[in-house]
């Protein structure tokens, strides 16, 4: 049954992670390279220390089938982890998934959620950006992104999974604390990427994500629902 | 008793669902922070347009 388990969330999030390469190529990789365009002839927003390291990625390529297979392979890695992830929230959580249809809904519910701890909540402190963008230290914003990443999934199970008000209200406050702490922002605005490129770009990553995380979740309810309780493996 | 106990295995006592889940956990939470955190140029490279697609601080 463990393995059941694991191979459906796998295969929920090898599906989904297969339909985000296009939906990449059609909203956000489009404005990725119209900024690389910008970064490329002026190259001061980088530092002497990043120069040269962050974008060497138009030759070589890990799979040595270029930039696009790099992306596919990513894609189906991120979808898997994601999937692996969400599976294991539903299931440490014993969030029950009757066959059929109500299976999709909490899945699409769960998707939802997730949508908003990994996309949205970050997003409003460090908002989804094309390359050549100013940025604060890389460190400092991985940090943070993983802290409210967390404490948005925390605040969220107080807030929706658990009956007592004074859980819930907590849960706000786990949710908003890391945006009243504050996001790492850069010292220097300046960018010679253009405005509509980056507003686009921003749009582009949470729309694209969220047609991830639902088709995801959904896929993952309907999967999990499908493993039988007294499945030997 | 206590003998019985440990014939028991992990998965009696928590249940199948929590032993995939922790599983799962463990699994997901390696890929995720390969394709999207590791601080590694070959990673970086290979994962640049997911990174940026997803929302990841990149660069």
């Amino acid at each position: 049954m463990i393995v059941r388990l694991l191979l459906a969330a796998l295969a929920a999030g090898l599906i989904a992670g297969m339909a985000m390469t296009p939906a990449q190529y059609v909203k956000t990789i489009p404005l990725i390279m119209q900024a690389e365009a910008y970064e490329d002839t002026e190259g001061h927003s980088h530092d002497a220390s990043e120069a040269g390291a962050a974008h060497e990625h138009s030759g070589d390529s890990v799979l040595g089938f270029g930039r696009f297979w790099d992306t596919v392979l990513a894609n189906l890695v991120a979808g898997a982890g994601f999937a692996l992830m969400l599976a294991a929230v539903a299931l440490i959580m014993g969030v029950e998934l009757p066959a059929g249809r109500e299976a999709i809904m909490r899945g699409l519910l769960l998707g939802a959620g997730a949508w908003f701890c990994v996309q949205l909540a970050p997003s409003i402190g460090l908002p989804p950006a094309v390359p050549g963008f100013p940025h604060a230290d890389i460190g400092d914003r991985q940090s943070w992104w993983m802290i409210t990443v967390a404490a948005s999934a925390v605040g969220l199970w107080c807030l929706v999974m658990r009956p007592e008000w004074v859980v819930k209200a907590l849960g706000l406050v786990i949710i908003i604390a890391p945006h009243v702490w504050g996001a790492p922002v850069p010292g220097d605005l300046s960018s010679e990427v253009p405005a509509y490129i980056a507003s686009a770009y921003a749009a582009a990553s949470l729309a694209t994500t969220l047609f991830f995380w639902l088709l995801l979740g959904g896929l993952l309810g309907y999967f999990l629902s499908r493993v039988p309780e007294e499945a030997a493996a | 008793m206590s003998a019985h106990t440990q014939t028991h295995s992990l998965t009696d006592r928590v249940g199948a669902r929590t032993v995939a889940g922790l599983m799962a956990l463990v699994f997901g939470s390696i890929l995720v922070f390969g394709v999207g955190l590791a601080n590694s140029h070959t990673l970086h490279d290979a994962a640049h347009d997911t990174r940026h697609s997803y929302g990841f601080p990149c660069h």
